[in-house]
């Protein structure tokens, strides 16, 4: 049995702000930075993006989807390296026409797609990348090399995955650039490195400037970005801050039960007891149940757990929700 | 330095001394040559050579210079060095997956490709012109001459023969992602083309026929290059750069 889904905002009808509006959608009192409308790209038979509404900025925004959802493709299309079969895109005061070449002299951009010079030393391919952008832009991607310990004498070809990411997210971070569009920034990088390239996203954020970036680890971006975009098949699926999220997450609680338990008499308990069962799962000799609560979690497990009759969880877990998780529990859809 | 402009740099040395290479070994070769044309004569195996061979003969050593820098050295080797600088220009990056990389920076389409058909435009005639400027300080070493003026013309139009086979690769460049087939595709092209010249009926069906013995014999003897020529090599260099463009700006983005 499944709820409603709550507050998702309807495909294509995330509001977009005119010139004039002093309000958007993340509460923000300056006007967005970056701002898409209609925006629509299909690769042959395929939609990719469908028609996508999006006003973003100052801080950080965090589009995250599932892999093939458009993310990608939509991230290009602002940045002018894919040209959209339509609608209207506007970076930092930059409209899209042309080649983008106007958007990309005031916006940086991070591949997701990790693709390089292999027989270039670290320090020459920054060089490479960052052509255009200005005396000072080196200096400061060699200072963020520095900072994550990348050996910028060595080649290119010699370095792991992670390492040619942060390559390109240094080259991204550089150019003094009011908007910044990173695709999947953190994706193969360890820990300790994800929370030093998200710190640097959170100094640079301080400073003013617009970052989108995109990630299919819900974990990652939370931490990160004020606002969060669900993209799910080319549209926008929701559109919250992240302290909105975090809140309905942490009002659904997961109970595991051994796999024989009587599931219609323990979902009439949970609906007894003022919760909304949204999904039930069989999965590995375990019967899942996933709850959402309208009161705080703990206390309405306390009454839960003092029903008479019922089986006894084996497990009890809430306010940590993977992005599949939250797809299906918040969102009511399968995501991954 | 850029690594494009690095390869550039690396390629025009290397297509230099190889021709430098061929045209010191020709030069040094002429004495012996004029000894004993009428026995290499009588060795060609077909008319066509044996008809090459009377040019020469009676063109002799500017004839002969003509033959082995331009129609041998320039038409082989340099086309070979056209297509080697045009074929992976944009293919190779789409193949490798660096063109987004490429694109990203803040650069219009038109100021990236146009760099990059520079570059590679004088990788391919700056040796031509390079080595032809040597040809009289070698002659001297067998004591005999040639102007300066009529060579340098020889140069401007076996480089613009180059610029178009250039610039006609390019354009397949940035039309495709497999570097090699354009490679491997344009040798064949060569290949047939020179076939062709090589039969009497059929060979003013050849672009080799632009730059053989009698196109650049006509150069020296009137020291001016041929107007429609020059001017149909220049608007092929042209036309192509311009599908070039056209073809790099529908596939990206």
């Amino acid at each position: 049995m499944r709820s409603a889904i709550p507050n998702p905002a309807p495909a294509n009808t995330t509001r977009v702000p005119d010139s004039t509006d002093a309000s958007h959608s993340t509460g923000a009192s300056s006007s967005p930075v970056i701002v898409a409308r209609a925006v629509a790209r299909r690769f042959g038979d395929k939609v990719a993006v469908a028609g996508i509404d999006l006003a973003a900025g100052p801080g950080i925004t965090g589009l995250l989807g599932p892999n093939g959802s458009g993310k990608s493709t939509f991230l290009r299309c602002l940045y002018g390296l894919v040209r959209p079969d339509a609608g209207e895109i506007v970076v930092a005061g930059a409209k899209l026409v042309g080649d983008g070449v106007a958007i990309r002299r005031r916006a940086a951009y991070a591949p997701g797609e990790i693709a390089l010079y292999g027989e270039l030393p670290a320090r020459e391919h920054l060089e490479w990348l960052l052509r255009g952008r200005g005396h000072g832009a080196l200096e400061r991607a060699l200072a963020l090399a520095a900072r994550l310990e990348l050996p910028m004498d060595k080649r290119v070809r010699s370095f792991s995955h992670g390492m040619k990411r942060q390559l390109l997210v240094c080259a991204a971070l550089a150019p003094e650039v009011p908007v910044r569009i990173l695709d999947e920034p953190t994706e193969g990088l360890d820990p300790t490195k994800r929370g030093q390239v998200l710190e640097m996203l959170f100094e640079d954020a301080s400073r003013g400037t617009t970052i989108l970036l995109s990630s299919h680890h819900l974990g990652e971006v939370d931490r990160a970005c004020a606002r969060l975009v669900f993209v799910q098949a080319g549209r926008i699926l929701a559109d919250e801050t992240t302290q909105a999220v975090k809140s309905r997450a942490a009002r659904v609680v997961r109970l595991s039960f051994v796999a024989g338990a009587d599931d219609a008499r323990l979902e009439r308990a949970m609906l007894d007891l003022g919760g909304a069962t949204i999904a039930w799962q069989r999965r590995d000799g375990e019967l899942r149940a996933s709850v959402r609560v309208a009161e705080e979690p703990r206390d309405w497990l306390a009454r839960f757990l003092s029903l008479p009759g019922l089986p006894a969880p084996q497990a009890i877990e809430h306010g940590k929700l993977s992005l599949a998780e939250l797809y299906r529990e918040l969102y009511g859809v399968e995501g991954c | 330095m850029l690594r494009e402009h690095r390869f550039a740099l690396w390629g025009a040395l290397a297509w230099f001394f190889v021709l430098e290479a061929l045209l010191v070994g020709a030069i040094l070769f002429w004495p012996s040559f004029e000894d004993n044309i009428d026995a290499l004569r009588d060795m060609a195996p077909m008319e066509s050579l044996k008809g090459m061979i009377d040019q020469l003969e009676a063109g002799g050593i500017v004839a002969y210079v003509n033959g082995q820098h331009f129609f041998k050295g320039c038409n082989s080797v340099g086309a070979l060095a056209a297509v080697v600088f045009a074929m992976g220009v944009v293919a190779g990056e789409a193949q490798r997956g660096t063109l987004e990389i490429l694109l990203a920076r803040p650069m219009s389409r038109r100021r990236v490709l146009s760099e990059r058909w520079i570059v590679g435009a004088l990788a391919v005639a700056l040796p031509v012109y390079a080595s032809t400027h040597t040809i009289p300080w070698l002659l001297g070493f067998i004591d005999e001459d040639m102007a300066h003026w009529p060579l340098f013309l020889s140069a401007t139009h076996q480089s613009l023969f180059l610029l178009a086979l250039y610039s006609a690769t390019f354009a397949l460049s940035c039309a495709s992602s497999r570097p090699m087939a354009i490679g491997f595709g344009m040798l064949l092209f060569f290949l047939a083309e020179f076939s062709i010249y090589l039969v009497q009926t059929l060979t003013h069906w050849s672009v080799f026929r632009l730059t053989d013995i009698d196109a650049f014999a006509r150069i020296m003897a009137q020291h001016a290059l041929d107007p429609w020529i020059t001017l149909g090599l220049v608007a092929t260099t042209a036309a192509c750069f311009e599908l070039s463009q056209h073809l790099y700006a529908r596939r990206t983005p």
